[in-house]
């Protein structure tokens, strides 16, 4: 079976500095990945690349079978409608949309909305008496939440979730990560940029970058 | 979701929006008075022009004078071929027309120029004469005006020592008329010097029945409509000059063409100082949406769907901006009739949309600073430059 991700010596040039340099590897549908490093390291030009929102100097990204370098602006707009599911360590929710405005934003932008899928979203990640709350009237942990149903709402094929837990309290990381694993467990696909040792045990598999370079590559040890 | 979206977009931004919403307003306010002016300017002019006397003259062939033909002996033309043919191609242009026929007779052995004309004609050619009646001393108000009455020129009245009421004797040759002076004619011109009587009465004084020496015209409407109406007499009145008084109609052209103008270009001119001041404020708007934006993009959402967003917003605004002020408008409007010409100015309706559709427009281009918003990388939007 080809693998859902395919990247092959991706690189990435700002300016003269270099955020990527020649990182290639692969991943199944289904699985859990780690990607961890110090800071500036790539770790986030990486999970931009993969999610159309940047793209690379050269190297190949595929995803689904879609090359994401060759996609011009429309075509990239699409791909992140259609196959991939954001989660920001900032949350990037709308300031003057509901919660659940907030997740039918994300269906407007993919095909048409339906309210009743996107409460449901909310229902599942527990907040279905906050949906007509504005993000300024929760906390942290309720936006990341919100988050989480939005990168759902459109069952995309990769789920890229960068920090996701990174400005939560212990509590809301528990949840967010509980979050995580009930996707995983019912095959998402999740890419996951993390800082912390502990969370990036949770997964399938590590990879770690440094210098924009790939240094290792392992299965991660299940907690 | 669209119209939600929108309405959320306009909420969020109400106070920046409401610095746009008032520029528009008072531009759409502005432009449906001037609007208004314009459609009813010409309509206004005219009656201002009315006051300026006939614009057109019917006349012998080489004999083309205004008034105060002279002597009898001058060419003549039939009245009932000149009345034909003018009620023929009576337009609702034509104000009025007056047939004139002079004769110089005596007064007390004085000489004096008789105007014969049709009174009521002759003073809706001249709305600035100005006459002392002596009603309802003399003559009942309620009395239609007897055919053995005279206009008598305020010159002429203080010559002979007549006032309104009293009797007047005109002699012609061998022939004389018994008139009663039905007012004092104050016209600050020639007509101070003439005596006006009825048409017919000073037919049968001059022994010359059926016969005018020049008819007067006033037709509203431009230097060229007024040509035209003139060329269409013309053709039914071969043998006579029928031209209009250049001075007169070319003055009121003129006139009407520099006051469109004018009007045009402030127009055009708030037209512009609107796009502005909408376009200060959309160039703020897009700097704070710029977060917005990236995270829609980073959404899925098209640059077209997004700025199409944006643009229904300021689209929103526009319409809303010249639906309010096309109504300021007419109130602005009938002030400034009340104003310059002393009556308010009459509304238009057709100017509601024009004004919407121009504010939408003018909205929309000074919306341009959104342009850039399709410039943003997401990537950069989100990690927080």
């Amino acid at each position: 079976m080809a693998p859902l991700v395919q990247i092959e010596n991706l690189r990435k040039e700002f300016a003269n500095v270099r955020a990527l340099d020649g990182v290639s590897f692969v991943v199944q549908a289904g699985e859990w990945i780690a990607i961890m490093g110090p800071s500036g390291s790539g770790k986030t030009t990486l999970i931009n690349i993969l999610g159309g929102l940047d793209t690379p100097t050269s190297g190949r990204a595929i995803v689904d079978g879609t090359d994401v370098a060759r996609l011009d602006e429309n075509g990239l707009a699409r791909f992140r409608a259609e196959k991939i599911g954001f989660v920001f360590q900032q949350f990037h929710l709308v300031p003057y949309l509901t919660a659940l405005e907030n997740v039918m934003l994300a269906q407007y932008f993919h095909s048409t909305t339906d309210e009743g899928e996107a409460r449901e979203a909310l229902g599942r990640v527990g907040l279905t008496d906050r949906v007509e709350h504005l993000p300024g009237q929760l906390s942290g942990g309720e936006q990341q939440r919100v988050a989480v149903a939005r990168a759902l709402i459109n069952h995309p094929k990769l789920i890229l979730a960068d920090e996701p837990t990174g400005n939560l309290d212990e509590a809301n990381e528990g949840i967010v990560l509980k979050l995580l694993r009930e996707l995983h467990a019912e095959g998402h696909t999740i890419l996951m940029v993390t800082h912390a040792a502990s969370i990036g045990q949770l997964a399938d598999r590590r990879i770690d970058l440094a210098h924009g370079r790939l240094v290792t590559e392992h299965a991660a040890r299940k907690v | 979701m669209f119209p939600r979206l929108l309405w959320k977009l306009l909420r969020s931004n109400r106070g920046r929006l409401a610095v746009a919403l008032v520029a528009v307003i008072s531009g759409a306010t502005v432009i449906s008075a001037l609007l208004n002016v314009q459609f009813d300017i010409s309509r206004k002019l005219t009656q201002e022009f009315q006051m300026l006397g006939p614009n057109l003259v019917i006349a012998p062939p080489g004999r083309m004078q205004t008034q105060n033909a002279g002597a009898a002996s001058a060419p003549l033309m039939d009245e009932a071929t000149v009345a034909g043919q003018i009620a023929r191609t009576r337009t609702p242009a034509l104000i009025s027309a007056a047939p004139y026929l002079y004769i110089v007779a005596r007064v007390a052995d004085t000489p004096v120029v008789v105007a014969g004309t049709q009174l009521g004609e002759a003073e809706i050619l001249n709305p600035t004469w100005k006459q002392e009646t002596g009603f309802p001393r003399y003559l009942p108000a309620t009395r239609a005006r007897p055919l053995d009455a005279c206009i008598v020129g305020r010159n002429v009245a203080r010559q002979l020592k007549l006032a309104p009421g009293g009797p007047l004797e005109l002699k012609y040759l061998n022939r004389t008329a018994a008139m009663t002076v039905w007012s004092i004619l104050d016209s600050g011109g020639a007509e101070d010097n003439q005596i006006f009587a009825d048409l017919t009465v000073v037919q049968t004084l001059a022994g010359m029945k059926g016969q005018i020496q020049v008819e007067q015209l006033r037709v509203n409407g431009t230097s060229s409509a007024i040509s035209a109406y003139a060329a269409s007499l013309s053709k039914s009145l071969p043998g006579y000059d029928v031209r209009p008084v250049r001075a007169v109609s070319e003055a009121e052209g003129n006139l009407l063409n520099r006051t469109r103008l004018l009007i045009l270009s402030m127009i055009l001119l708030i037209l512009v100082l609107t796009a502005l001041c909408v376009l200060a404020t959309m160039a703020a708007l897009a700097m704070e949406r710029r977060a917005d934006v990236g995270l829609m993009k980073a959404l899925g959402g098209t640059i077209s769907r997004i700025v199409g967003l944006f643009l229904a917003e300021v689209g929103v605004l526009g319409a809303v901006g010249g639906l309010i002020g096309c109504v300021a408008g007419l109130a602005l409007a009938q002030w400034m009739g009340r104003q310059v010409f002393g009556t308010p100015i009459t509304p238009r309706w057709e100017i509601f949309p024009l004004t919407i559709a121009m504010m939408v427009v003018v909205s929309m281009a000074g919306a341009l600073p959104l342009r850039t918003l399709g410039k943003i990388k997401p990537a950069v939007i989100l990690r927080g430059e």
